[in-house]
């Protein structure tokens, strides 16, 4: 929901506002994506399906149980946790143990996110649905023009990456994450119990992607089964600008394409700023295919 | 007459997709290009083979796209499997730089979300979503055919293109190159340790593939006469994936099995059951979940298909017998 802009707002200046909960959306989505491909070493082609799933469920929560759409947002994200475990449990780990080749988990998530993409249209039909988002009025914050939704949505983002932070470098299962994601054998043979600390990598990344699908919707104000995919490449070229598998670039990569592409907005048709993201995406591979921030090795 | 007018429907999928699997066959079984974006090729061989022949949009028909002309439709056909070549070049250009597979895998993938989204909203274009419509029917002219009769020779026409394109593939599949492009998919260190380019070696299997899409799309555009952008979505490349696994990768007679296994009995057959009035989209949508859910089978209890592809033994190169 784009509040209409009056006159006397820079234009510019409201564009550094959606930018930022843009970005807030986009670094949550691709520090859950980014986390997970860190410690397991394969992309998740269904986190897509896994956010519109978690939005679908957050709103479910809130149309039916009568809770508030961020309690409701709440509940989604441990549901897809939960989901996300599963997927690991049962499907992908044993798939990755049992072929070596990347090519046949890459191609299951693949699957999986076709099957995802189905069900939700089968139960919650391919039509829009309309969260129960009152119409808010946007409020002045220095240049900017947002809706109170709008600035929890930041919060929420700054809050989790800041957990995300403390996760990482404060915590044993961070740093085991990390362990892990500069190299899997090192990890096992330092005692690290690497089956464990790949189910709650999944927990946390469901997780995410159920948050991260919630306040895409509510920031939409409406679903489609195709919302999360839709989103997927613009989650890929932030992961892929900050180094793939590196929290932290992903945060900063999350920063740098959700400015872009509201800034871009400013001059060129609205409907084409999702294609600034795949543009940037291709410079970038082109140039520094290892990322902004991250060293040689894993591309 | 329905009876059979359906089942040479079926019959014009199964030459098409099969010209399609081969195409995804040599990229993914072939060269290990995990093309994930495989389907936007197969539509720009459709949108140009069919704009090439329907001619420029005509005043105050509200459609505008570019590409319109009255081109004879062999020629506009080839024209198409060149147009989707164009498109490997520039896809390869990008993701064959220095890349591991699954980055490989993230560009494609985002350029047919973005292609699909780009060419949606971008109307002077590609006509948006509304696409071409009134593509003229091949033959219908020198044979005097009407609607009836028209399946019967195209689906004679297919069976030769497929015929000729099954030969040049399995050509391919036996020559030297095909074997080097093997070498790529088993270990592209050992390739490139034996002397073996291998940026070169996948974008030639990158450009084979791509022309087979072309085709193949281009044969789909003149059966139904029309083109819409939301026919030639991501689930659209999973059918092609689920069919050259299933059949059996690597093998290009497994490829024509998948076709027939896949895209017609799954996809196409569907479509001819009932529809819930209520939920019209029901059909498809579950049979997508069973698509994914056999593929995943699959791939867990018999990971080499229904054809498996055939291990070249050591006498089988010495006799220089070697067949797959």
């Amino acid at each position: 929901m784009v509040p209409l802009p009056s006159p006397c707002v820079n234009p510019y200046g409201l564009a550094i506002g959606f930018g930022l909960v843009t970005a807030s959306i986009l670094a949550i989505a691709s520090v859950g994506l980014t986390l997970q491909f860190g410690v397991t070493n394969y992309v998740n082609f269904a986190y897509g399906d896994f956010m519109t799933l978690g939005a679908y469920l957050a709103f479910e929560i809130n149309a039916g149980g009568h809770l508030s759409i961020w309690l409701a947002m709440v509940l989604s994200a441990l549901c897809m946790g939960v989901v996300g475990v599963a997927a690991d449990r049962f499907l992908l780990s044993p798939f990755t143990r049992r072929f070596p080749n990347l090519f046949y988990v890459l191609i299951v998530t693949f699957g999986l996110s076709l099957i995802l993409l189905n069900l939700i249209g089968a139960i919650w039909t391919p039509n829009f649905q309309q969260l129960p988002v009152a119409t808010e009025n946007p409020l002045h914050l220095g240049p900017f023009l947002l809706t109170p939704s709008q600035v929890a949505i930041f919060g929420t983002g700054v809050a989790l990456m800041f957990g995300a932070h403390l996760l990482l470098t404060r915590t044993k299962l961070g740093k085991a994450m990390r362990a892990m994601s500069d190299n899997t054998s090192l990890a096992t043979v330092c005692g690290i119990d690497t089956r464990l600390v790949t189910s709650v990598t999944w927990f946390i990344t469901g997780a995410l992607s159920g948050i991260a699908g919630s306040v895409l919707a509510i920031d939409l104000g409406t679903i489609t089964p195709a919302v999360g995919e839709t989103f997927l490449f613009v989650i890929f070229a932030s992961v892929i600008l900050g180094g793939i598998g590196k929290p932290y670039g992903a945060m900063l990569g999350a920063l740098v394409i959700g400015l872009t592409t509201e800034l871009s907005a400013v001059v060129i048709n609205p409907a084409y700023k999702l294609d600034v993201a795949f543009g940037l995406l291709v410079v970038v591979l082109l140039l520094r295919p290892q990322g902004i921030v991250a060293s040689a090795g894993k591309a | 007459m329905q009876v059979v007018y359906y089942a040479f429907t079926l019959v014009f999928f199964f030459f098409a997709y099969s010209v399609l699997n081969w195409g995804l066959n040599i990229q993914f079984g072939g060269a290990g290009i995990l093309n994930f974006a495989y389907i936007a090729f197969v539509a720009v061989g459709a949108y140009v083979a069919g704009a090439l022949t329907a001619g420029p949009p005509a005043p105050g028909s509200g459609q505008s796209y570019v590409l319109g002309a009255h081109l004879p439709f062999m020629i506009a056909l080839l024209c198409g499997g060149l147009a989707s070549c164009g498109l490997g070049l520039f896809a390869g250009f990008i993701a064959f730089r220095r890349l591991r597979s699954d980055y490989l895998a993230i560009v494609l993938i985002s350029l047919s979300l973005v292609a699909y989204d780009f060419v949606t909203n971008y109307v002077p274009l590609f006509d948006g979503p509304d696409g071409l419509s009134g593509i003229p029917e091949p033959f219908s002219g020198a044979f005097n055919l009407n609607a009836n009769s028209f399946i019967f020779v195209f689906d004679a026409f297919s069976a030769v293109v497929m015929v000729a394109m099954w030969a040049a593939m399995s050509r391919l599949t036996r020559s030297p190159l095909g074997r080097a492009l093997r070498a790529v998919r088993e270990d592209q260190d050992v390739a490139k340790a034996l002397g073996k380019n291998v940026f070169r070696l996948q974008m030639t299997a990158m450009l084979v593939g791509s022309f087979y899409a072309g085709i193949g799309g281009g044969l789909i555009v003149f059966f139904s006469g029309a083109f819409n952008t939301s026919s030639w979505t991501t689930p659209e490349t999973f059918v092609v994936f689920a069919a050259v696994i299933i059949g059996g990768l690597g093998n290009n007679a497994g490829a024509v099995l998948g076709s027939l296994l896949v895209p017609v009995i799954f996809v196409e057959l569907p479509k001819f059951l009932p529809q819930l009035a209520s939920q019209p989209a029901l059909v498809p949508e579950i049979d997508n979940m069973l698509i994914g859910a056999l593929l995943i089978a699959v791939l867990w209890f018999r990971p080499q298909g229904a054809l498996p592809e055939r291990k070249a033994t050591f006498d089988d190169l010495m006799a220089g017998q070697a067949r797959w």
